[in-house]
């Protein structure tokens, strides 16, 4: 390998990796996932802390699972990171619902305004359920 | 200034089909003649028709004529809105619970198609298991120790971002539910506001 080409295939690997980092910022800022976190936990002055915490995280994940590196931890460490896992993507999901104007209309057009949070229970519960459904059982028979 | 009178339109009235709405009614009223206001509020402005639907707008000019019928020496002042949006509220259609528990069915087993077609798209299994793998080094095929603990996580998240367990212990500002049903309401006032006073539009062939 020549420089030229080392070179060739730094830029081209910095390049690729400025694109994703920027399109996983936008995405969690147009979605306001960290501001409803510090509004529920009156942190907002600590929001620069959290910030560093998601560029952190995209930063390990990436690392790890490119170089395939091995902790050889105990598996009930599983637990706690398949949790914040679950609750970060639950979140994603219902800032998505919200962005997409989904409860208004609907509490306008069928007048359920004062059963919204029943309605809101069913689509958490639906999530819980299929999620459910497909690692214990899906996963098993129709791949 | 003794003759002086403050008029502030109200946003929103919520009225029977066939009502009058009166001026006391549609605004509040100012002046420091106690009996000039009570005489005031009565004025009629508009009966309801049954063509009306849901929505009148009544605009502040037709309260300005209104009131100067009555009684030409007062000096108006007109503040706030410059209209008031009527709402006629019909008996409320029962919202029967057949249909709620078919609503409710739609968005369960909808959002569980979704996620399931989510993971798919995302070949979520196949991420825990190398993350499991990572963490452990240990191959297992169904890593279910990290999946229940995440499909769990999932309700918790969605429930935690709407919701009201910590509204009431740790702040009252407003959910983003509510944010978005007070956005949506908004858009519709501003755009009954245009669309359905006959005094702001004025078509081409109207002399």
């Amino acid at each position: 390998m020549t420089t030229l080409e080392i070179l060739l295939v730094v830029f081209v690997g910095f390049a690729g990796g400025l694109a994703v980092g920027t399109g996983f910022v936008a995405f969690l800022v147009v979605l306001g996932v960290i501001p409803r976190l510090t509004q529920l936990t009156k942190t907002m002055k600590r929001v620069h802390a959290y910030e560093w915490g998601a560029v952190a995280g995209a930063i390990v994940g990436g690392w790890m699972s490119l170089r395939h590196s091995v902790w050889h931890l105990s598996k009930y460490w599983l637990v706690p990171i398949g949790l914040l896992h679950g609750v970060f993507i639950g979140m994603l999901a219902a800032a998505l619902t919200e962005v997409l104007n989904v409860w208004p209309i609907l509490a306008k057009r069928i007048g359920v305004d004062d059963k919204i949070v029943i309605l809101l229970m069913a689509i958490a519960f639906g999530k819980v359920a299929g999620s459910l459904f497909h690692w214990l059982y899906f996963v098993d028979h129709f791949r | 200034m003794a003759n002086t009178v403050f008029i502030k339109p109200r946003h929103r009235v919520q009225v029977k089909p066939g009502a009058v709405v009166t001026l006391g009614q549609a605004a509040q009223i100012a002046a420091p003649d106690g009996g000039l206001i009570r005489r005031l509020k009565t004025i009629p402005l508009y009966r309801i028709q049954p063509s009306d639907k849901n929505i009148v707008i009544i605009d502040m000019m037709q309260m300005i004529r209104a009131v100067l019928d009555v009684d030409s020496s007062l000096d108006l002042q007109m503040i706030g809105p410059s209209q008031t949006i009527i709402e006629v509220v019909y008996e409320k259609r029962k919202f029967s619970s057949a249909s709620f528990v078919l609503v409710w069915l739609l968005l369960f087993v909808g959002s569980a198609m979704a996620i399931m077609n989510f993971h798919e798209d995302v070949s979520m299994q196949q991420v825990h298991r190398h993350l499991y793998e990572m963490m452990t080094g240990q191959a297992v095929d169904k890593p279910l120790l990290l999946q229940i603990p995440y499909s769990l996580g999932l309700g918790i998240g969605m429930i935690l971002f709407f919701n009201h367990w910590f509204r009431k212990r740790i702040n009252e500002e407003p959910s983003p539910l509510e944010v978005e049903m007070f956005n949506y309401q908004q858009s519709i006032d501003q755009y009954v506001i245009l669309h359905e006073n006959k005094e702001s539009l004025r078509p081409l062939d109207d002399a």
